[in-house]
This record gives C-alpha cells, structure tokens and sequence, in this order.
C-alpha cells in the first residue's frame, strides 16, 4: 500500500517536472479547472473558517490576557498563531473536506466506470492525464488560499479587538507586527506547500484505487479524508519541530 | 488492407494463457489464434474468465504464465511504454462504454486523436464528425453522455474506439442491456467496420444470437479453460453437452447453475 503510494507519488511528481525536460508541457485547460474547483470555489469557506477562528482566538485571548491586565498582547497571539499554525491548518482542513474528498470520489468513479482503463488503453497515461492537473492545482491553491484565510483570519481579530475589548487600531497593529517576523508567514507557506503536495498525492492515490461499485467509492473517500488529515497534522509536527526546535 | 503490412499471419495470437487470483485460477492453458480480417468470439457464462482473458491481451493485466502475441509482437514481456505503442494499434470497446461524464460526445471522441499526436482542433474535429457519421450519429457531438441512450453510447464508443483507424477491435460485452433491435444495429456494425476498415476483432459475449450472427470463428471457455474453438457451423455440430446447453440456454445440464436439494444438504453440512 504505502509502495504503491509512493510510486504514485513518484510518478506524478516526475511529470510535473517533465516539461522543464523537453516532454510535453501540462495541460493547462485541465490545470485551471483545477485550480477553479480547488481553489476558487474554496474560497469563502476558507474565509469563513478563518474569520471565525480569528474571532475565537480574540476573545479567548482576551479572556486570559485581562486576568493579567496585558490585553494588547491579544494582537501577538493572534498573529503569532495565524500565521504560523491555524491559517495553514483550518485552510487544509477546509480544502481537504471539500476538495480532497471530491477528488477522491471523482477518481473513484472513473475507475468504477472503466474510465481510467479507457484511458489506458488509449495509450494515455492516467497520472499525467488525470493526476498531475488535480495535483498541480493543489501545490499552486493551497499556499494561495492560506494567504488568503490567513489575511482573513487577522482581519477578524483586528476587527473584534478594536470594536469589542476597544484596543487602538493603530497600536493593534503595531503590536501585531512587532510579534511576528517574516519567517513566521514564511514558514506557514511553506506548510501549506508541504499540505497541499500531502493531500493531493493521498486523495488521488485513494481515487485510483479504487474497487467495489459505490460501495468502494464511499469507503475510498473516507479513508482519503482520515488519512490525508491524520498525514497533514503528522507533517505539521514533524515541521514544526525541523523549523522551530532544531 | 494488404497481407504484406502485418508481421505475422495472426493478428492476435495466445499461447497457454494461465492466471489465477489467490487459490482460484481464472485462466487455465488458454490458447487460440485470430487471423487478420476475422471476428473472434469469446463465449462463456457470467465468471468463465472471458473478461479477464480479454484484459490480458489489452494489458490491463499480466498472466502468471503463458504469451500473447499481437501481429507477431509477444506483448506479455513488453513495459508500459513499449505497450502504450501497440495499444495505439487497437481500439477497446468496453462493456459500459466508459465514455468520459464530463466531456461531450464529440470531445470523448476526439480524446485519442488530440493525445496522440499534434493534430489541429479543427482536423480533430473533422475526424470526429467522420467517425460519428460512420455509427450513425451525425450531429450529437455536443450531447453528455448522460444526455444520450445505452445503445447511442455503446455506438459513441464505438466510434471514440476506431477514432486512430485501429487494426484491431476489442469489444466486451458490447450488446448487453441493449434491446434486440439495438443489438443487431451494434452488431451490423461491427460486422460493417470491421469489412470496411479491414480490422480484425475480438468481441466477448455471452449472447449467442450476436455472437453467431458476427463471428467468423468462435472460442468457448468454461472455467477458465477452453472447450472448444472453430467456425460458427463447427461450434453448432460440436457435440460437448456443455457447450449445448449453453447455446440452447437450458436449465438443465452439465452447467451447475443451482444445486441439487441432495448437494446443497452435503455443502451445508460440510461447513
């Protein structure tokens, strides 16, 4: 299974960087569908998720904060933790629900339906034609919409602390940039790099392999969405601790 | 087509095929020839193993042992790459169709011409309305495949199967569901493309009305292993009590389609 995977993985990788190599180029019709369905459509839920997080982080921070009369240090831990852990988080859970599932059960469904055999015996290699578009278009939207959820997700808590616990808007600002350093955006990128190549090889993978009818297009989704899940939150720690702690 | 183009007298040939899937083998010693410019028939019942013998020659899977030659080229030891050059050599018609959901008619057809090669839209597009003129479906070229009949789409694929010109026709069980009227328009068809085109072709089925009114040489598999091969008229005389039973679809016979009140009592108490 995790061979298996990892030839996917391999050879689906191999061609994304086929066309630096003189093959033919990628199908870019197919790319920004992808990148449409992927991302675009994902996009006010990836804003919704992070605006309310944003909101929570306020609040609670705010809770705690006053205990030690240090309220302005609400807009450190926002930013501190947006940046670096929930933006790139809740924006992988969102795409996951939403798109790695949709991918699996797409690809699943050609399968059931002899779709990717066709396409085999035509001569046409399923991972570049099928694989590579929906994968690219991860890799490319995932690092895109944590930008944006992450900006989203600030917004909020800026928003709550000037109108509710009354913090200046200017100082807020202030405050908030002086937490964080250009790393911390940095390193959230590329955690959203790292969970989209995560999330697209495991739902196309889990796609491919589809067997059983109906039946085995549901319990391939669900085991894509556990799996991609449990691998993005085992790549986050195991980042984490790489680029915070050694 | 001329008989200096092919490399070998058989168009498909298949020496001692055997595949078996955990304890259970699906192909025993399986061997038959299909000269060029004839139809092949592949019969059996539901589970004899003629799918599975039929993906093993279009390479979706490999045999334990045994070969398979395609116009002379032995394709079980060929990888991927090598394959995918003969693949572009035959055309599959496969058992749903496995038309494409999301494309149009015209767009499944022109997939292979588009893939293969460097062709411009508009040629693309001129092969395509050829190819449907060809099964009788001039002008649906913008329809979904959700939008058409089961026998339109058996015809579409039919079409997206001959889109290179192939020199080889799979077809897997390409009247079932359909009624008999489609049945005998698909298999015209084939029989009509088949002598136009001068293909050879293999089609896998267990209606007997089609297979005898399109094959010029018929194999018949029993549990994996074949019980007897020849022309529709050797297959008729041919007196294997099995074989009849299945020509003439009785209940009753050699064939253990249900058992007995004495064996399901033995099966029971053995487990």
């Amino acid at each position: 299974m995790l061979l298996a995977y990892a030839q996917l993985s391999l050879q689906a990788f191999a061609s994304i960087f086929a066309p630096l190599f003189g093959q033919r180029g990628w199908r870019l019709s197919a790319l920004f569908k992808q990148m449409v369905n992927i991302g675009v459509a994902s996009m006010p839920t990836v804003a919704l998720a992070n605006f309310l997080l944003g909101i929570v982080l306020a609040m609670q921070g705010a809770g705690q904060f006053e205990k030690l009369g240090a309220t302005d240090l609400v807009a450190a831990l926002v930013t501190f933790s947006i940046l670096r852990e929930i933006g790139p988080l809740i924006t992988a859970v969102i795409v996951i629900g939403r798109s790695g599932s949709s991918i699996t059960a797409e690809l699943g469904t050609m399968k059931v339906e002899e779709e990717i055999e066709a396409l085999d015996v035509m001569g046409i290699d399923p991972v570049k034609y099928l694989v590579v578009p929906r994968l690219l278009a991860m890799l490319l939207m995932m690092p895109v919409l944590t930008v944006l959820g992450e900006g989203v997700g600030l917004f909020a808590g800026w928003l709550i602390s000037v109108t509710s616990l009354h913090l200046d808007p200017i100082f807020y600002i202030h405050n908030a940039t002086a937490a964080v350093e250009q790393k911390d955006l940095w390193t959230g990128l590329l955690k959203a790099l790292m969970f989209g190549g995560v999330v697209g090889t495991v739902c196309c993978f889990y796609g491919m392999q589809v067997e059983g009818g109906a039946e085995g297009v549901g319990k391939a989704t669900t085991k894509a969405v556990v799996t991609s899940l449990t691998a993005m939150l085992a790549m986050d720690a195991l980042l984490t601790t790489l680029i915070y702690f050694i | 087509m001329s008989e200096t183009k092919h490399k070998s007298p058989y168009a498909v040939e298949v020496r001692g095929l055997s595949r078996s899937f955990g304890p259970r083998k699906i192909l025993a010693d399986v061997s038959f020839q299909l000269k060029h410019g004839e139809i092949l028939t592949i019969m059996g019942g539901s589970g004899c193993g003629k799918s599975t013998l039929l993906r093993h020659i279009i390479g979706s899977l490999k045999p334990d042992s045994g070969e398979i030659y395609i116009d002379g080229t032995e394709t079980t030891k060929l990888d991927d790459e090598e394959f995918s050059k003969v693949r572009k050599r035959f055309g599959m018609l496969f058992q749903t169709g496995a038309l494409f959901n999301s494309m149009t008619v015209g767009e499944n057809v022109a997939l292979p011409i588009l893939e293969s090669s460097d062709v411009a839209p508009h040629i693309a597009d001129l092969v395509v309305k050829l190819k449907l003129e060809l099964v009788g479906l001039t002008g649906f070229e913008n329809l979904k495949p959700a939008q058409i009949s089961g026998g339109m789409k058996k015809r579409v694929a039919m079409a997206r199967a001959l889109a290179l010109d192939p020199d080889l026709l799979f077809c897997d069980e390409p009247t079932s569901g359909l009624d008999p009227v489609m049945t005998s328009v698909i298999d015209t068809l084939t029989v009509d493309l088949t002598r136009k085109l001068g293909m050879s072709a293999i089609v896998v089925t267990h209606d007997m009305t089609s297979a005898f009114r399109i094959a010029t040489q018929m194999v018949f598999l029993f549990e994996g292993r074949v019980v007897a091969t020849g022309t529709p008229e050797e297959i008729k005389a041919n007196p294997n009590p099995i074989l009849q039973q299945f020509i003439n679809g009785y209940a009753d016979g050699p064939i253990p389609l249900k058992l007995s009140k004495d064996d399901y009592l033995k099966r029971l108490l053995q487990s």
